[in-house]
């Protein structure tokens, strides 16, 4: 499994099967090795990395807390995900969709632009904290769906990027 | 003896009530706003009466409607725990003249103490240290300005009818004077319908060390020591303990302190559960301040030091049940601290934070006692106070029950709404809170730590977590209203659907 994440504003690239993970963060800091999550309940989860328990909430939206900080957290691009298939499937088009309700502060790039992967693409604030939306994959911007200002519900897509 | 209690409150304290009724086998009767029918208190209560629409003027400040459904249930007394009506003269009046029961002290009592300048004067005349300055509401700018200047400045605007900080205004110079005093006036005007302000001598960096008193209806009075709520955030209080750190080098001062209340408390014909706030400065000068003709927040401080539970006493006194409790049978043991949880975020200027708490663990294990009106699911409704609940720990020494508090907060977990728990970890931690050098201005002189980056295996943690909840199945879909789904989910959908 890998996917694309956002943790507190940094991007990284996780990848994880039931027993192994690499995390790798956007500026080069990278850790790996063997991990065990059991979910406890609803949200809490206990995580084993190395020996070492944290205590982890996913409770709300867009938010993970571990042992007791809270950090904002999206995820892209989770290939597993049911029906995933049926469309988008490869390289194709990605949308980058708002994870939590908010406002549009800035928009990074222009309609047409060509992107890198993990190119900061649009900052959204909500609840006074911003956070900057990173490009999954190298391409091109095809549509810029929002403008600055804009107040975005969760889900919404804010860009297309080809 | 009585039968059955209308609990005039909401949130933590009503719940805390609702505990010591069940205690005392007396049937409870919960009220509620339309933003709480589906409250703690009232899933807690034995009955339960509606009030009216979500704002308090219309629900909890309703003399008439609360009245009307102690009569309608049969309810011989009334709590009004602390807040809405409990320092209402009026309200404790009208109860009596409904032949309720008002678990509380006299109306006359509240009204001598009620009024901040009124109160001043009863202390006067009781001999009792005050801060010195104005006993009457301040008119004139020009009648404040001559006080103030003989005062000498700093001063301190305010509000006669006050509480919590509204109507406060620190005035450092006479050219700030009239505009802090137009201000002052017209905050307390919104917050209490009364615009009387009053100028006193700003005590620097003074403690705030209140003395908790429990007197009979029939002539005997004790105190239960105090509780130091120096850490204050703009005038409301965060952190409450007891015994206060000064009292463990100068316990001669409980002792002095607690004779001043009494005095005073008695001058005022007092009966109940109250309490007298006093500043107290660096020299161990104490002053009277205001009097308290309720129960307080940080009563279970107290109660966790000394044993005896408040809100038991409140009940039988109001039923006119002697206080069988003495003076020198009152002991302190050990040390116990209070933090308030409050919906409001610490790392965005304390912004309110309501909302639906979409996951809660909360603390317990040894010496952990918690008083709580939130539940998981509960949606704290955006009219109220941010309260949340109040996390009291106690151990033998200072230094334990700081690590145990500690201990406690690690273990409550609340998503969903942002909340104050992590920055009381870091206000314990400090080097002033743990030698107990305390005042008010210690939070205007606290900086918080700046958010370090987490390390990378954290940070995995996360987002294993993140990654891993996104791709659970969606729960079935209930209406278009319910959010039990993840938002990773909805993302993904919104991807999908396109």
């Amino acid at each position: 499994m890998k996917v694309e994440v956002v943790i507190d504003g940094r991007a990284a690239r996780l990848e994880f099967d039931p027993g192994r993970f690499r995390y790798q963060r956007e500026d080069g800091g990278v850790i790996e090795g063997e991990h065990s999550v059991v979910q406890l309940n609803s949200g809490a989860y206990s995580v084993l990395i190395g020996g070492r328990n944290y205590a982890v909430v996913a409770g709300a939206p867009g938010e993970v807390i571990v042992n007791g900080r809270v950090f904002t957290a999206a995820v892209f691009d989770p290939r597993g995900m049911r029906g995933r298939q049926s469309k988008d499937a490869g390289e194709g088009r990605r949308n980058i969709v708002a994870m939590m309700p908010g406002k549009v502060v800035r928009i990074l790039v222009a309609d047409g632009a060509a992107v890198e992967a993990g190119q900061g693409l649009i900052v959204v604030e909500a609840m006074k904290m911003q956070n900057e939306m990173k490009s999954p994959k190298a391409g091109r911007v095809v549509e810029v769906k929002v403008s600055e200002d804009a107040t975005v519900a969760a889900g919404d897509v804010l860009m297309v990027i080809e | 003896m009585l039968r059955k209690v209308l609990v005039a409150n909401r949130g933590e304290i009503a719940v805390r009530i609702i505990r010591a009724l069940r205690e005392a086998g007396i049937a409870s009767v919960a009220v509620y706003s339309d933003a709480d029918r589906a409250s703690l208190a009232v899933k807690m209560a034995d009955e339960a009466a509606h009030l009216g629409p979500a704002p308090s003027s219309e629900s909890y400040l309703r003399i008439d409607r609360i009245l009307d459904a102690a009569r309608q249930h049969g309810a011989d007394a009334i709590h009004p725990g602390y807040g809405f009506l409990s320092e209402n003269a009026d309200f404790a009046e009208a109860c009596a003249d409904a032949g309720i029961v008002f678990i509380g002290p006299p109306a006359a009592s509240i009204r001598a103490m009620g009024s901040k300048t009124s109160a001043r004067k009863a202390a006067i005349a009781a001999g009792a240290p005050v801060v010195p300055g104005t006993e009457q509401a301040l008119r004139e700018i020009s009648t404040a300005k001559r006080i103030a200047r003989e005062l000498g400045y700093p001063v301190l605007l305010k509000a006669a009818a006050g509480g919590g900080g509204k109507g406060m205004r620190q005035v450092d110079r006479e050219e700030d004077l009239e505009s802090a005093l137009r201000d002052a006036s017209s905050e307390a005007l919104r917050a209490f319908r009364n615009d009387e302000v009053y100028v006193e001598k700003l005590v620097i960096e003074p403690r705030h060390i209140e003395i908790q008193v429990l007197g009979d209806h029939h002539g005997h009075m004790i105190h239960l020591g105090e509780r130091e709520c120096s850490i204050q955030r703009r005038h409301q209080k965060v952190i409450e303990e007891c015994p206060s750190p000064v009292m463990r080098d100068h316990p001669e001062l409980r002792e002095k302190m607690g004779e001043a209340a009494l005095k005073i408390a008695r001058a005022a014909g007092y009966a109940n559960a109250g309490t007298l706030e006093f500043l107290v400065d660096r020299d161990r000068n104490f002053y009277f301040l205001e009097m308290n003709t309720r129960l307080q927040v940080e009563h279970p401080v107290t109660e966790l030091a000394t044993g005896v539970d408040l809100v038991q006493w409140q009940l039988r006194i109001a039923a006119g049940e002697p206080l069988t409790l003495e003076q020198d049978a009152v002991h302190w043991s050990g040390s116990a601290i209070e933090c308030r949880v409050y919906a409001e975020d610490p790392d965005h200027q304390f912004m309110p934070s309501p909302g639906k708490i979409t996951h809660l663990e909360q603390p317990s294990g040894p010496g952990v006692r918690l008083d709580s009106g939130v539940y998981q699911g509960w949606n704290v409704p955006l009219e109220y106070d941010p309260m949340l609940a109040k996390v009291a720990a106690w151990a033998p020494t200072r230094e334990l029950a700081t690590e145990r508090m500690r201990r406690a907060l690690r273990e409550f977990v609340v998503a969903g709404i942002r909340t104050n728990i992590a920055w009381f970890d870091e206000i314990l931690s400090s080097p002033d809170f743990r030698s107990g050098a305390l005042s008010t201005a210690f939070l205007d002189r606290f900086e918080r730590a700046a958010r370090e980056a987490p390390d990378l295996e954290t940070e995995a943690a996360a987002a294993l977590v993140a990654a891993m909840s996104s791709m659970k199945p969606a729960a079935p879909l209930k209406g278009a209203g319910t959010r039990a789904r993840s938002m990773w989910l909805d993302a993904g959908r919104a991807e999908i659907l396109r």
